[in-house]
């Protein structure tokens, strides 16, 4: 009778061991959710050690303010092969068209909206082709060319302030480097084509016979 | 000193049982030698090409092994099905038959182990896991509380018996308040065993075909259906093999355990269908799976519905006295039980837990003829663990085998 | 991918014809399709001291992946010797050890071999401890190849969360994040082993991944469909790392879920608690060319693995810790991909969390997956 009243303690005493070791003391568990973690902690942000200025160094970015938002995007001027543009378009345009000189760019075709709404002057500054212009004729720097587009796609804009539309250069980090419009879109055919992916993995085909 | 003395004489002379006897029981060990080799040249392959020689892939990625462990674990957990009534509500009759329980435990365990260990990625460096030299990552991980139940019972199942049968030999009785604790601690213990082996899957939120709160439940019934009836099967054997006794009795009265856990265990099975049937959800396709088939893939079909339609006729004939009184109906009935679940809770259990996977992915899983070498190999080594305990074992109870002064 | 330094970064778009050097588009990525060459200077500097390796570890230097770290050589017999002997631990030291050969460098890589068997779990270990065990590893690989790599052992920083986005609406289902990734870090290239899953939806129908199909191969994107990728979520409660029995996989503090690969003993039970099918398994020996391997590694993340063991997305750690974005964001020609640190006010990632509408997959399994997905 002793020794089961002696082994009835023992076991109670392992339970106890048991049952206080199992439950989970870890401090990560202070949070309800990862949501309430991120704002809890973010809070005394004090910013860190880690930039993107080794990254971006040496490009030619510049900074640009829009919805209350900085950021670096690069330049543009300097990536056109023949700008500025009025070294050829020593005229105005109507003057230019005219069957004497040679044809230029006679290669693009636009495909951006269709003709009825857009054409080459919609954006070009047919008296300063060095310029773009808006849709009511104001002048807009070659490098800013994201206030055109953003006349019409308000939506992506706002994106692309907040970092939501289009991509980071090279670094997640501090100060912001964004592309900008063009870097990815071609401004006379904006869409992107179809492709071939990139990858086609014959292993998983054998696997799921 | 003198402990040590009579416990080396022991070795001597199991040593010296097992290695004479008849030409069947030579033929016997050395078709399990032979398969034990052929076991270990497959593990060696693998284990200088990975486990890619296996069939699991990263969509199924536990398999025959996996199985055979959740398995054996029940096995093991059924030896208590005979402690509790020999050593804690004092039934004699039983008392033959639980050393023979034990000694399968033991093997069983070791089993387990073995194939644990077949089913690393890096058996080199399985030290990480020890306390103390390593990390282990108590009590988080289900799998740390499983190696130190598997343990912890693998040492209780080995020392028990060891003292009964080391007094026996010396021609002593042994003393019921040595080997009382230990007994009354491996009834928790193996029904603990069993549960923390269900946990480890059942805590899996990724795997809805297992996070079911009924799974440990149902391991631990089916577990003491083909425990003891692997030890009723067993006995047998060793009736018709040895002068050791055992009586219709003793047989009889395990019978009507395993008829008990066949019967709960059916209920549970049923119960689980209605689940996963009456109100299917996204969560049920493993089930379909494994019962019916998903997207044209039915490998599981065969072995489900023979595993079911065996598992119900053994229950069948276990229920009715009649049937189950004929010893040679029993038998039959018990080698039904028996494969049936160890197919249901084999690759019945692993295997439709990873199909289809997180994102509803279906890879079949065919084991190849490595791992199949590898399980024989090891069931072979637990069988071959056992012969040599009873022997050793049925020596001593016997009277054969006593220490000569 | 990274070092062919482009001029400015223009964007693989409207460009049937133009392929990025590396991705090629027959899916293979060892043998002919590579336009990779190793650079002749590079072996005329390192001609003499190729030559004394040479001598002394003969054909070893010509094995991949993880054998050019400190894998020993192994036929048949020997690896009958490894069963018995891995039972006592540590087979691998033990056996290169004995093989004692007179040349100083040869015992320098036994020892290194030994203190690599038997060290820690890189968890538990300072920043001096971090820093050998990386020395050996990158000392062991100039041994073994007569190459260098540059292998960070840099930590987690502090007030650093890392989140990741995904625009549903963007992704186009190219693979080239896919392609980078394998690229980046170091894949097994025979078992075509890869982190992210491009998965091709049909409009209307849902996020129905049962009828998805995660291994397209035709024109993309395809009328009617919509892409959607998933790799590991970095899960700020991962069940993975609960799982694990010996802490081989853990959260960092600036949220990237880890795996020590030298300290894993491939249970795979990570593998059966990861609802997201985000980990990856080594069942046999992986394999890069030598002039693939992106010698740019981490020792939690890209670097060398062997067989048998787990691994995972890193969010490029070797990357991202350095503050670059990781491979895949830098690849996706479409933005669909937003990296930042989620604990500062004025990340991009930050603005996405609190102006789109963002949701997550499996939210009700309680895992807080630090990846979303949004729409335009």
């Amino acid at each position: 009778m002793k020794i089961h009243r002696y082994i009835y303690n023992l076991t109670y005493c392992l339970l106890i061991v048991i049952l206080m070791t199992s439950c989970k003391h870890d401090k990560e568990h202070e949070y309800h959710s990862v949501t309430d973690k991120i704002e809890a902690e973010s809070k005394n942000y004090k910013g860190i050690k880690t930039s993107s200025e080794t990254f971006i160094d040496g490009m030619n970015l510049f900074e640009v303010t829009e919805n209350e938002i900085t950021f670096l995007i690069p330049t543009r001027k300097d990536k056109i092969k023949s700008y500025k543009c009025t070294e050829c378009h020593t005229q105005p345009l109507a003057k230019m068209q005219t069957n004497d000189i040679k044809k230029a760019h006679w290669n693009i075709k636009i495909n951006h909206a269709d003709a009825n709404t857009m054409n080459c002057v919609t954006c070009h500054n047919s008296d300063n082709m060095n310029d773009l212009k808006s849709i009511t004729g104001h002048s807009i720097d070659l490098n800013k060319s994201y206030k055109l587009c953003s006349q019409c796609h308000q939506k992506q804009y706002k994106d692309w302030t907040g970092g939501a539309h289009g991509k980071r250069i090279e670094s997640w980090a501090n100060p912001r480097a964004s592309m900008t419009c063009v870097n990815c879109h071609n401004p006379h055919s904006p869409g992107f084509d179809t492709k071939w992916p990139a990858r086609f993995n014959t292993q998983k085909v054998k696997e799921r016979k | 000193m003198k402990t040590l003395k009579v416990f080396g004489s022991l070795i001597k002379d199991s040593l010296d049982t097992i290695t004479k006897g008849s030409k069947t029981y030579h033929l016997w060990m050395g078709f399990l030698t032979l398969i034990m080799l052929i076991g270990m040249y497959c593990y060696s392959i693998q284990l200088d090409q990975g486990l890619s020689v296996t069939g699991m892939t990263d969509r199924v990625s536990w398999g025959l092994y996996i199985s055979n462990f959740t398995f054996l674990v029940g096995v093991a957990a059924a030896a208590v099905m005979l402690v509790m009534p020999t050593y804690v509500l004092k039934d004699i009759d039983f008392k033959q038959a639980v050393l023979i329980g034990e000694g399968l435990a033991v093997a069983a365990l070791i089993m387990c182990l073995a194939f644990v260990v077949a089913d690393m990625g890096g058996p080199s460096v399985l030290w990480h896991m020890l306390p103390g030299i390593g990390v282990f990552n108590f009590p988080n991980s289900m799998l740390t509380w499983d190696v130190i139940a598997l343990n912890g019972y693998l040492f209780i199942n080995i020392s028990i018996p060891l003292y009964i049968l080391f007094r026996h030999y010396q021609g002593k009785e042994s003393k019921k308040s040595v080997y009382l604790p230990g007994a009354l601690i491996s009834v928790f213990w193996a029904v603990g065993i069993h549960l923390v082996t269900a946990f480890l899957y059942q805590g899996l939120q990724a795997r809805p075909f297992w996070n079911n709160a009924l799974l440990g439940p149902r391991f631990l019934a089916s577990a003491f259906a083909a425990g003891p009836a692997l030890i009723i099967l067993v006995l047998a054997i060793i009736r018709g093999f040895t002068d050791f006794k055992i009586e219709d009795k003793t047989i009889k009265k395990i019978a009507l355990v395993v008829t008990v856990a066949a019967q709960v265990n059916i209920i549970m099975l049923v119960s689980e269908l209605f689940k996963e049937f009456y109100a299917p959800t996204h969560h049920s396709e493993s089930a379909y799976y494994l019962f019916f088939g998903l997207d044209g893939k039915t490998a599981l079909l065969p072995w489900i519905w023979t595993a079911i339609s065996m598992n119900v006729l053994a229950t069948v004939i276990l229920t009715f006295h009649k049937l189950r009184n004929n010893l040679n109906v029993l038998y039959f009935a018990c080698i039904l039980l028996f494969v049936a679940i160890w197919i249901e809770k084999g690759f019945g259990l692993i295997v439709p837990g990873f199909i289809p996977g997180p994102y509803g992915k279906i890879a079949e899983y065919t084991p190849t003829g490595i791992e199949i070498g590898v399980t024989l190999g090891i069931w072979a080594m637990g069988a071959l663990i056992f012969t040599v305990l009873a022997r050793t074992a049925i020596g001593i109870e016997t009277g054969k085998l006593r220490y000569k002064k | 991918m990274s070092d062919n330094k482009k001029k400015w970064f223009t964007l693989n778009l409207n460009s049937k014809h133009k392929q990025t050097s590396s991705s090629c588009g027959c899916g293979k990525t060892s043998g002919g399709c590579n336009s990779h060459q190793p650079k002749k200077e590079e072996l005329s500097n390192d001609a003499f001291f190729e030559a004394a390796v040479d001598a002394s570890i003969g054909d070893e230097r010509h094995k991949d992946g993880f054998d050019q770290v400190f894998d020993v050589k192994m036929d048949r017999r020997s690896a009958f010797k490894k069963l018995t002997a891995s039972l006592l631990i540590g087979a691998g030291a033990a056996a290169s050890c004995t093989s004692v050969t007179s040349s100083s460098e040869s015992k320098e890589k036994a020892q290194i071999d030994w203190e690599e068997q038997f060290k820690g779990n890189y968890k538990l270990m300072d920043d001096k401890e971090k820093s050998a065990t990386v020395d050996r590893l990158v000392r062991s690989y100039q041994l073994r190849t007569g190459k260098n790599i540059n292998m960070s052992s840099k930590n987690a920083e502090e007030d650093v969360l890392f989140g990741y986005a995904f625009n549903i609406s963007k992704c186009q289902g190219y693979m080239d994040c896919v392609s980078a990734c394998v690229e980046e870090n170091n894949q097994d290239r025979n078992s075509e082993m890869q982190y992210i899953r491009i998965h091709e939806m049909k409009d209307g129908k849902g996020f129905n991944f049962n009828e998805a199909d995660d291994n397209y191969y035709h024109e993309v994107p395809a009328e009617g469909h919509f892409y959607m990728g998933t790799q590991c979520f970095h899960c700020d409660n991962p069940p993975c790392v609960e799982v694990c029995p010996v802490q081989a996989t853990w959260r960092e503090e600036d949220g990237l879920v880890v795996v020590d690969y030298d300290w894993c003993v491939g249970c795979r039970y990570c593998m059966a608690a990861c609802p997201y099918d985000g980990r990856r398994f080594n069942w046999s020996k992986p394999e890069v060319p030598e002039e693939e391997i992106n010698k740019n590694q981490h020792y939690l993340g890209n670097r060398m693995r062997k067989k048998g063991v787990m691994e995972k997305c890193t969010f490029c750690v070797q990357r991202s810790r350095a503050g670059k974005n990781p491979a895949c964001v830098e690849a996706c020609p479409t933005g669909a991909r937003i990296f930042g640190n989620l604990l500062d006010p004025n990340s991009t990632i930050r603005w996405v969390l609190e102006n789109k509408k963002v949701f997550r997959l499996k939210e009700d399994l309680g895992t807080e997956p630090k990846f979303w997905y949004f729409m335009d």
